[in-house]
């Protein structure tokens, strides 16, 4: 399957490079649907800017990255087009060769439970043929790449690339079963922006499956491995923060940073549901709704996890659907991850009920956003709630799509 | 003999000295009516009297800034419209065709009007709206309305203090921008206004002293309110027998209204006062009267006042500004800065060891 996905590569590669050369690169990567606060190119060129200086640059409340963006885009800063390029295709072949794994280990489980008879006899649209499941692949990878998300992401510079790919790595290293590396990664993840803490319910349970130890509470293994792979994780988060810390040499990026993502300081507009409330809000209930809000994102973990505990491949994918519509600065580049994985359920599709309604939705929003956005701002004709409105159809519509699949996915299950 | 020397050098002295009564060249008016509604017309009315006696006096309203804080000519109460009267009976109507108010109803603030005292006016303010005095300039300054014990209000909502008009004053006086000051004030215990001041050459008088009210004088039944109040009915009767050339000094102006026809007891206060308030005409705050001197001589304009010009060198052009080196050889901009040597030595060596862990030692081989 080398061939096609050079192809789609260099099709993407294309795309990104004609765009980046039209004048569009500047109007896109002003949008507020693509850059936030926390991954604006834009503010990196000024963070990197502040420490030619001398100053820090987190100083101000311009910056929000992390140290090891700053060290490696100190070096990269006159190759950032391609930087991005090639994190965009680095994401897009980690997801693929996640998913060949993947799929094989999906066929084999299927295989078996054909042949010992688990299946219910009408069930036999729900189950994939080996045809159909040799190119999700590639469908998945041409999802990635081609989606408009994320070549307006790409072409935005939004480092949201950079932790689409370090997520994408997390989910390959954990496919393919290394629990060291996928800790590894799941902390550089973690480190940049803070939700994929969420990620590590379902990668353990992925790998307690493959390491066929079942999670039952009182079992010894069970715990023995849970505790290695949390001190794997713990351990290289601390090292990672202690690596930042020697860089600038100071604990200045940890409030910047993680303070920022928690605290929601900033409320320019963008499509995610933070902005609007606490722009209404008093101040003396602005801690109460910001906890409120923030726990929204790490509460769905829990309850997943005991309900798909026998699918975590699709429990990481409902909890990055829940990352992506809850963080607290959303951007598409987030949607763009989750929406890759959609292949991979393609089984399920033809009994999504409302498939239609919901597609029109997410696309009438995507389009809708720049028109109000341009009312709102520019004619000076509509107001706040018109785009507020926008975010609030375009995040139900998401979220009736994961809603959906999953009442699918329990519904197929159950026979 | 002697007696004759004596009188040419008494008239000499007495020349000199009248010549040397006032150092101002220009007056100036600053008049205030600080309430709004129906019933304080009497505040209005006592203004607009002393607008009137101080424009017959010879001050043009280029340098008059009145500032009345209600419309009670227009008021759609006043059945008489177009009119305010000072004198029951319709006798005197000091409003007319000529009268320019430069702040007018909600403009009259205490900000405004301690802006247009220190001068701290916003660029875009009209000259008519400002108070352009400078250290030559004798300026009256007469506030009416209600008051208190060390405070005047203004428009209902605000009030000034005496802290704040004394601080004002010194701010003029800092800045130069009186020469001499007079204060009247016509409100209830008006003489707290003036007891915090502190800055040279200024002369004050209110209507009461503190803990007395000011009262107003009689009211016209055919308005319907009180037209004035009793201290400036008074000063206005007074004013009245002013004419420019009067020699009127300001002991009279003490004197006007006794207890027995204010009923409270008007105070004045000169100790600030450099000059004997016996040598201080009416005429000098009240009116535009200027020391004129005819000289019959012609003055020569002497060449030697001016210095020499200096010769004006030649501007340089603008390619000779930068060198051109460094116009057409623009560097790239150097990175000041550089991570520190531990970080990337610790980042490496973690990368190699997680690279190694993850794959094993035997792609070494493969490394090196």
């Amino acid at each position: 399957m080398a061939a096609p996905l050079v192809l789609v590569v260099l099709a993407a590669v294309t795309v990104r490079a004609a765009l980046y050369r039209s004048s569009l690169a500047v109007f896109i990567a002003e949008r507020v649907e693509v850059a936030s606060p926390l991954n604006a190119w834009k503010r990196v060129v000024e963070g990197l800017a502040l420490l030619d200086l001398g100053v820090s640059p987190y100083s101000g409340a311009i910056f929000h990255e992390t140290p090891l963006i700053i060290y490696l885009f100190h070096f990269l800063i006159e190759y950032a087009e391609l930087v991005f390029m090639i994190t965009d295709v680095l994401t897009a072949v980690a997801l693929y060769l996640a998913i060949q794994d993947f799929n094989k280990v999906v066929f084999k489980k299927q295989k078996l439970l054909i042949e010992l008879d688990k299946y219910a006899p009408d069930v036999a649209e729900l189950i994939q043929t080996p045809m159909e499941m040799h190119y999700i692949p590639l469908k998945v990878a041409l999802f990635y790449l081609l989606n408009p998300y994320t070549v307006m992401s790409c072409v935005a510079k939004s480092t949201c690339a950079i932790n689409n790919s370090v997520i994408a790595f997390f989910i390959l290293a954990t496919i393919k079963g290394s629990a060291f590396l996928s800790a590894v990664f799941l902390a550089l993840a973690t480190y940049q922006s803070l939700y994929p803490l969420t990620l590590f319910a379902p990668a353990l349970l992925y790998l307690l499956q493959r390491q066929f130890i079942p999670i039952k509470l009182k079992s010894k293994s069970f715990w023995l491995y849970t505790m290695q792979y949390t001190s794997l994780y713990l351990c290289s988060l601390v090292v990672i923060i202690c690596l930042s810390f020697f860089l600038l040499n100071s604990w200045d990026f940890i409030p910047s940073v993680y303070g920022f993502i928690l605290s929601v300081p900033d409320l320019t507009p963008n499509i995610g549901l933070f902005w609007y409330f606490f722009a209404e809000m008093f101040e003396h209930f602005s801690l109460f709704f910001v906890c409120v809000f923030q726990i929204n994102v790490f509460f769905y973990t829990i309850p997943l996890a005991i309900k798909l505990k026998e699918h975590p491949m699709f429990f990481m994918f409902v909890q990055l659907a829940i990352i992506s519509i809850f963080k607290s600065y959303p951007t598409v580049g987030d949607i763009a991850l989750y929406m890759a994985f959609l292949p991979v359920w393609s089984h399920l599709y033809r009994f999504l009920r409302n498939i239609f309604i919901l597609s029109c939705v997410l696309i009438f929003c995507s389009f809708l956003f720049p028109v109000l956005w341009h009312l709102w701002i520019y004619a000076g004709s509509a107001n706040s709630n018109f785009y507020y409105a926008i975010t609030l159809t375009f995040n139900i519509g998401q979220v009736s799509r994961v809603r959906q699949m999953k009442e699918n996915r329990d519904s197929a299950k159950r026979g | 003999l002697l007696f004759c020397s004596w009188s040419v050098l008494w008239s000499g002295d007495d020349q000199a000295e009248q010549f040397l009564r006032s150092g101002h060249t220009n007056n100036w008016a600053v008049l205030v009516c600080t309430s709004r509604f129906w019933f304080n017309y009497r505040h209005v009315a006592n203004t607009l009297s002393v607008y009137r006696s101080v424009k017959r006096l010879g001050i043009p309203d280029s340098h008059i800034v009145l500032m009345l804080a209600d419309d009670m000519a227009c008021n759609p109460r006043n059945p008489k419209p177009a009119t305010v009267f000072s004198h029951k009976n319709m006798e005197l109507n000091v409003y007319g065709d000529d009268v320019e108010v430069d702040y007018r109803s909600y403009e009259v603030t205490v900000e405004n009007f301690l802006r247009v005292l220190t001068g701290r006016i916003p660029p875009s303010t009209p000259r008519s709206k400002r108070l352009l005095s400078d250290d030559r300039s004798n300026i009256l300054i007469y506030m009416t309305g209600h008051g208190g014990n060390g405070f005047l209000k203004f428009q209902d909502s605000e009030e000034i203090t005496n802290v704040e008009l004394a601080d004002a004053f010194e701010q003029m006086w800092q800045k130069r921008r009186y020469n001499e000051l007079l204060f009247i004030i016509d409100t209830c215990q008006g003489a707290s206004m003036y007891e915090r001041f502190y800055s040279p050459n200024i002369m004050a008088l209110a209507s009461s002293q503190v803990g007395e009210d000011s009262l107003s004088h009689q009211p016209d039944l055919g308005i319907g309110v009180h037209l004035m109040d009793r201290y400036t009915f008074y000063v206005l009767e007074f004013l009245e027998e002013i004419h420019p050339a009067s020699q009127t000094n300001m002991n009279d102006l003490f004197q006007v209204c006794p207890k027995s026809l204010c009923v409270s007891t008007p105070g004045h206060r000169t100790d600030l006062f450099q000059r004997d308030p016996q040598n201080v005409l009416i005429t000098d705050f009240f009116g535009s009267v200027r020391k004129v001197e005819i000289t019959t001589e012609t003055l020569p304009l002497d060449r030697t006042w001016f210095p020499e010009e200096e010769l004006a060198t030649e501007p340089l052009k603008y390619a000779e500004q930068l060198p051109v080196a460094q116009i057409i050889h623009q560097k790239p901009k150097q990175k000041d800065w550089h991570p520190p040597g531990g970080f990337i030595l610790g980042l490496w060596a973690l990368i190699i060891m997680v690279f190694f862990k993850t794959y094993g030692i035997k792609h070494m081989k493969h490394v090196f």
